[in-house]
Parts: C-alpha cells; structure tokens; sequence
C-alpha cells in the first residue's frame, strides 16, 4: 500500500455540496482519501505533507466535454488566425489581423523549412480581416519556389501558391467546381470544399486519420490539456482502428500521462451486433486513463456554415437550410439501434430542426427499447429553448452547449445568420439548467481553443467580440459555470462517480489555479492564470 | 509508360433506391475490370462464397480481380488510398452515402490529376422518389441528387418509367433516364467500356446496348475537341478514349451523360481510339459513326 500525502492549499473549491470548501486534500493510490483541514486524514495512519501547492487553490480537474484530439496535428503548421492561440508548448501565437502581418510571419517560417518542405499554414479566417482577400499572388511573394497553402479556419477553403497549383495542374483550362478565377480566368489560388482542395493535401502529405492517436501527438495533446486545467478530454469523432485504440491505450496508459481521454467513435455499422462488437473490441484496450465505450453521430452543419438545419423562420439572409449529414429517416434508425446495442450517443445537432428531429428519435428510441440510464448527449445544441431542453429533461438527456461561439461567432449570428433576437438566446445556460438538465459546455477545440475557465467566462458573461452582450438573460453565475466544467461534463461522460469532484473516494484528479475563481470579478474568470494539474496525486504544475 | 488514370463512378441515390442490389451485380458481370467498389456499410453486399477469394474486416477480394471495402470516416484520404494501391485498379466506384450530394464526391475525380472522371449515377426508386423530393426535409437534398446526375437509373419501375416521374427527372436534369430492369448488364453504364468486350464476344452479351469503337489519325485541338464532344448524339451513355493532338501529347476524353471532361494526355497519344454506348432503343451504330466522321 502507497502512502498517504495531504496537500495543503490556500483554498480547495471540491464541489461537493457536502463539504465546498477544504484547506487540504489527502492522496492515496491516486484517490481522495479524505478532505477538510490538515489533520483529515490522521486517523487512517501516518501521512506526508506537501506544501507545494500551499499559496495556490484547487478545484476539481477541468472536464472538457467536446474537443478533438486532432487539434496537436495543427500545430506541425504554422498558425496564422486572427485570434491569439497558444501552442501545445505553451509558445503564444498572437493574432493576425491584417494580410501584411499573415505574409510576414509565412514569410518567417519559410526561412526555416527544409529544401523540399511545402509550407502549411493553419487557422486563418478572412471574414475578421478589412483588408483585401488572399490570393496567389501574395503567397508567391511569401515564396515561389514551394507549395504554400494556407487553410482557413471554417476548414472548406484554402488559398495556395502558383507552385501547389502548378502541382495539382489547376490552370484556365480545369474544369473543377471550387477552383475561385481572376477576372482573366485564372485561378486565384483560394480552392472551396475537399473535392478541389483534396489533390493538394494529398502532395503535401495532410493525413490526419492516424496521426492524432500516435505517441508525440498524444503528449501534445497532453500539454494542451495540462495548461488549460483539464484532466479528462474528448476526442469526440474519433476515427480509429483497432490497431490505432491500441496505439493510443500504449501512448496514455503511463502514470505520468496528464489527461484522461474519454474518444466517441464514428462507426459505420448497422446493426446492434456489430457496433456492439466493434464497442467491445475497443472496450478491451481500456485503462483508467482511455474510455472507450460511446459513438458519435452528426446529424446537421454548423450554424455560421449555414449548413444546419433551423426551424422557421430560416436564415436572415434567406439563404436555403442546411444540409443533413444523416437524413432524419436514418437517425431515427440508428438512435434504434444504438439504444438497443446499450451504447452511449454524443449526437452533433447546431440547428433546432437537428435537435428537434434527434430528440423525436430519441424519443421512439426510448419506447422502442427502454433504457433509464442512457444519457444520451446533444452536442452543440446550439439552438434549443426551453421547450425542447424540457423534452430531453423528460428523456433524461444532456446537454453540452457550445458557449464559446458567443464571444467568437455572437456578432456574426446577430447580424448574418439567424438575427439578433436567436443569437440572443443560442447556447441558453440558463434555460437548460432551468429544465433541470445536466449541462455541460465546451470549446470544440481546435473550432475554438480549449480552455474550460474561458468556456465559463462566455457562459457567465455572454460578452461577443464586439464587446456587446448577447442576451443577458441566459447568462449563468460563476459557481454554476464551475459545476458545468466539473461535474456537469463529467456527468455528460457518466463518469461522476470517478471524477468532477473532489470528494472521499474519487480520483485525485485536481486544477492547480493561481486565485479563487469565486472571489475575483466573473469577467475575470478568463484571465485566472492555471498553474498546472495533479492527476492520480501526480503533481504536474508549473510553480 | 505513366500510370494510368483512376477513372472514379460515384453511386448516389436515397437509402433503399437500390445502390446495393447495383453494386452486387456489377461485382457479378464479367467486365473484365479490375473494379474498387467503396461502399459505407457491409451489411448488405452479398458475395457468394464461391466468388471470394478471401474477407477480413474491412476488405472482401474477389476471384475476378474485383475489391470492395468500406471507405472509413474520410472519404477523400480513402480516395488517396486507392490511388496508392498497386497495382492501381482499373476503376473506382464509390457508393455515396443516402443523402450524400454525389457531386461534392465526384468533383475530386474532375480536380484531381490521377484520376479520370467517370460520372455520377443516381439510382431512382420509381416508387417512392416522388414522395421523398416532395419531403419537407429531405426534399432539396433528393432533388439536388437528381440534378448533380450525369445518368440516371431508375429502379423498381415494374413495366417502365412512370412518364410522371419521367417528366419531373427531366425538368431538374438532362441526364439520359434508364431503367435499370431493361439492361442486360450495368458495368457499361458505370464503367463504359462495353467494346472491348463486344471484341472478345462479338456484342453477344448486351442485347440492351450499342457499342461503337473508332480507331484514327485525327489530331484535333483541345477547342475542336470540346466542340465535336458537345454535338454528340443525346443518347449515347458514355464515350472514352484518347484524341491525338496537332501540338500536344493528346487528350484523355471521359464522356458521361452530359458530361464532358477533357484531361491531357499523360502519355503521347500516336492514334485516336474512342468507343461509346448507348441505348439500342434510341440509337444506331451508324448514327455515332456519323456522328464523329463529319467534318
Ligand atoms: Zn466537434
């Protein structure tokens, strides 16, 4: 048996409504053995103190509920958003916000690339920029000699260099959707949608499928979570193998490994005998730290995309609805079939026809094949009311909103794509916690960086980038923003009873913070330094 | 000698329109071609045992050189994979998801440069296509299928195309309709071809069909090409080959339906071979010899 250490801190937040606050924490075997004052855990022997963490407070391990491990492969390029980012090293990336600055920093990396490397760069995102458009012309400045392409952050466009279209032989004569002309009929280097952008990625080596589940990878992916505070993740679509779960069990399962990965997998099969083994191969590789066990599903796009599918009265544009990725027929059947399988669903819905058509099947589901414990998840859920949030409380389903879109994309839904008085109540905390819902909320990194207490500044203070506040009423208090980072993900994921609190008996699984985030002002909350994190009683903090 | 092009198929249509019943046949017919098929699912493709070469989780290899596998979650870099087989396949059929938009598949085969363009079909159910376009939430993407379709085929329409349903088709696409219980064998709709075969058996086999083969000195334009290819008889399904040029290495032509893609050559192109086929119903092997031989 391993020995018991007490940390002492200046104040431990448990959410625990038994106990909310404690000045020490007592470990053993990587679990909470006690918690209260610096004797709490004298009567189960003799104890070691640590008074590392003395000046600093903790809380319960951040839970990101919907983020992709696929993030870390972004960081092999070069990052050139308009908002300040900061790589798995902890190196900050500032911004960019006109096209000088874009080419000066391509410029920069282009410096320090091999003979034959392209460079690729990541993240950018033109509708934020005044200046004029990005074209060939400016990357051939950046240089001739190599492929430049340079991704926009939406993910379905990308601007490239005359020498990548010299390699995919786009010229005047290509007879390719999605290759955007000058005036005279040549490219202009900006290719739309995978189809026309998928040749380039293909010589210049993009192949995301494996890479995110290999050893370097993960350990940034690790990094990524440590300085953020979160020590349980998702890799919410997970595209894996058998032979890919493995790699990943072997990459994770090290005591020192900073991040629980909780993965929902995209599978393709169609009846409940074989998700049902396909769950149970993957099931096997399990260890404390990787959690396979649930499936993911797209239903619609993304609001911003116009691609999701929204109710009456549309877009403001007037733009057709969106684009189902399954038809409503084929979720019906699969919501079916996976509450049959006994198998946990995080389903993507942006638009309230998404969700209203995923909690209808939700629904059938539900008579279909009776299953109190399910807790299926609607993912995004962007646009539900409290009509529907009191549907899926009926059905016992929960909720992870996305509250970073407010201050990221708010202004643009206000004034582009479904009107103020929608944006006003998108992403509604308050209403869903209303209903008596497990909520949780998220980043969807790499969509939006990972950082659980900026999820909750959003969530709290619903400010847009424009500085406006974007419908006051839904806004939620600081300890509820809390308890939806800790315990409301963790609940989303079913695993309240390990982690989310820090309580007798779950895992020791802590947020190292420099200041209380109960006693600072809530627009602070964004700002509150993480120092680190303790997983198992692991101390991995940068003090 | 380069390697030669990927021609890629893609299969649309809704759940249950009968892309699978298509698939299974086409791995059934002795097209000679050494076919990728792509499908989402396993379920329902059915092999009998005596076809099989062998089977594991993901790939099924068939005794006439023929593969199927399912495409994973990333269609384009499954795309990038078969390209990388080798020996590189003779075609690729992918089978689109129910309420896919096949275009946004087939586009990658017009903007790729590895690979040829080889049509979208769109299998219609005749009985219930009317009744899911009409749909209040599927219906813009089951027409959008429709108008994105180079050839259309229509199943399940029991004693011919209902002229309603034919009417409708036509007013969102110029595609040539088909039903597909009149054709004696559907690798020519989706992998043309059907001349070299009619060679080896003399036309014996596809009573449905009329093959025309041309083999010539002309050397045309990329300009003339395109002309030539747009007064092509209506009818005709499919036309492909190679075109030699006055002043380059050649054209790689891939005509599906209304379609028309002009590649260059990889390789220099010494003759024009070109074959096609349509419908014996609606046209003669004369008609496309005319076709191509004035002026
Ligand atoms: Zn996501």
């Amino acid at each position: 048996m391993s020995g018991i250490t007490v940390f002492q801190a200046a104040k431990i937040i448990t959410m625990d409504p038994n106990r909310p606050t404690a000045t020490h924490v007592a470990v053993r075997d990587g679990h909470v053995l006690a918690v209260g004052d610096a004797a709490c855990a004298d009567q189960w022997g003799r104890v070691r103190h640590d008074n590392r963490l003395a000046e600093t407070v903790l809380m319960p391990g951040f839970v990101e509920g919907h983020s992709h491990m696929s993030e870390t492969c972004f960081w092999d390029y070069t990052y050139v958003g308009f908002h300040d980012r900061v790589d798995p090293d902890g190196q900050p990336w500032p911004g960019l916000t006109e096209i000088g600055a874009v080419l000066a920093r391509l410029k920069d990396a282009a410096v320090r690339l091999g003979p034959d490397e392209p460079l690729i760069a990541w993240g950018f995102d033109p509708i934020f920029l005044s200046s004029a458009r990005l074209t060939r012309d400016h990357l051939d400045s950046v240089t001739a000699d190599r492929p430049v392409v340079v991704l926009f952050s939406s993910g379905h466009l990308m601007c490239v260099n005359s020498a990548a279209l010299a390699a995919v032989g786009y010229d005047r004569a290509s007879n390719v959707e999605g290759i955007q002309r000058r005036p005279d009929g040549e490219p202009n280097g900006e290719l739309h949608e995978m189809a026309a952008m998928f040749p380039v990625m293909r010589r210049i080596g993009m192949d995301f499928r494996t890479r995110s589940h290999q050893r370097a990878y993960v350990d940034a992916f690790g990094r990524i979570c440590r300085r953020s505070g979160v020590t349980t993740a998702t890799d919410l679509f997970a595209m894996v193998t058998q032979e890919g779960a493995e790699a990943l069990a072997q990459a994770t399962v090290r005591p020192e490994y900073p991040v629980r990965i909780v993965p929902a997998v995209s599978t393709l099969h169609s009846t409940p005998e074989e998700v049902r083994a396909q769950m149970a191969d993957l099931r096997r590789v399990n260890h404390d730290k990787l959690r396979f066990g649930a499936v993911k599903l797209m239903t619609d796009g993304s609001i911003q995309g116009f691609s999701a599918r929204i109710l009456w009265p549309g877009y403001v544009g007037g733009q057709p609805n969106g684009i189902w990725n399954m038809p409503p027929a084929q979720i019906h059947a699969t919501c079916a079939m996976m509450q049959q399988a006994g198998i946990q669903m995080h389903i993507h819905t942006n638009g309230d026809e998404a969700s209203t058509v995923v909690l209808d099947a939700l629904s059938a589901a539900a008579r279909a094949h009776p299953w109190p414990g399910a807790r299926h998840v609607l993912q995004h859920a962007q646009m539900m009311g409290p009509a529907l949030f009191a549907r899926a409380a009926e059905l016992g389903v929960c909720v992870n909103l996305f509250a970073n879109h407010i201050w990221y994309f708010g202004d643009q839904h206000a004034a582009l794509t479904i009107g103020p008085d929608r944006a006003a109540r998108m992403d509604a905390c308050r209403a869903a916690l209303d209903a008596g819902l497990t909520m949780a909320i998220h980043s969807d990194a790499p969509v939006t960086p990972m950082g659980p207490l900026f999820t909750a500044w959003c969530a709290v203070n619903r400010l847009t980038m424009s500085g406006r506040t974007l419908g006051a009423a839904q806004r939620i208090t600081v300890p509820e923003a809390l308890y939806a980072i800790t315990m409301g993900a963790a609940r989303t994921l079913k695993l309240e009873a390990e982690i989310g609190s820090i309580e007798t008996g779950k895992r020791a699984d802590f947020v190292v913070l420099a200041e209380d985030p109960l006693a600072i002002d809530p627009v602070r909350l964004k700002d509150l330094p993480v120092l680190g994190t303790v997983i198992d009683g692991h101390v991995d903090a940068m003090i | 000698m380069s390697l030669p092009r990927l021609p890629l198929t893609v299969i649309g249509g809704y759940l249950g329109a009968g892309k699978t019943t298509l698939i299974n046949r086409l791995l059934r017919e002795d097209h000679g071609q050494r076919v990728l098929v792509m499908v989402n699912d396993f379920g329902a493709i059915n092999i009998d045992a005596d076809l099989l070469v062998s089977a594991d989780g993901d790939t099924m290899t068939l005794t006439n050189g023929c593969v199927c596998c399912t495409m994973g979650a990333d269609l384009f870099m499954a795309m990038g994979d078969a390209l990388d087989r080798r020996p590189r396949p003779d075609h690729l059929l992918i089978e689109a998801s129910g309420i896919a938009d096949p275009a946004r598949i087939a586009t990658a085969a017009r903007a790729e440069p590895d690979m040829a363009y080889g049509g979208i079909a769109v299998v219609v159910d005749a009985l219930h296509w009317g009744a899911l376009a009409d749909d209040a939430q599927i219906g813009a993407q089951i027409r959008g299928q429709v108008a994105a379709a180079d050839l259309l085929l229509i199943s399940k329409a029991e004693g011919g195309v209902p002229p309603a349903l034919a009417a409708r088709l036509a007013a969102l696409s110029a595609a040539p309709q088909i039903d597909v219980a009149d054709c004696a064998a559907v690798a020519p709709l989706l992998l043309g071809g059907l001349a070299p075969l009619q060679g080896k058996r003399d036309g014996g086999g596809h009573p449905a069909y009329v093959g025309w083969s041309h083999e010539g000195d002309e050397a045309m334009t990329r300009a003339a090409l395109a002309a030539k290819l747009a007064q092509a008889p209506q009818a005709l399904y499919r036309i492909k080959g190679l075109v030699a040029a006055p002043d380059s290495t050649g054209w790689e032509v891939q005509v599906v339906g209304r379609s028309i893609e002009i590649k260059p050559a990889l390789d220099r192109v010494a003759r024009t071979r070109l074959v096609a086929i349509g419908p014996q119903s609606a046209i003669a092997r004369a008609q496309i010899a005319d076709w191509w031989s004035q002026g």
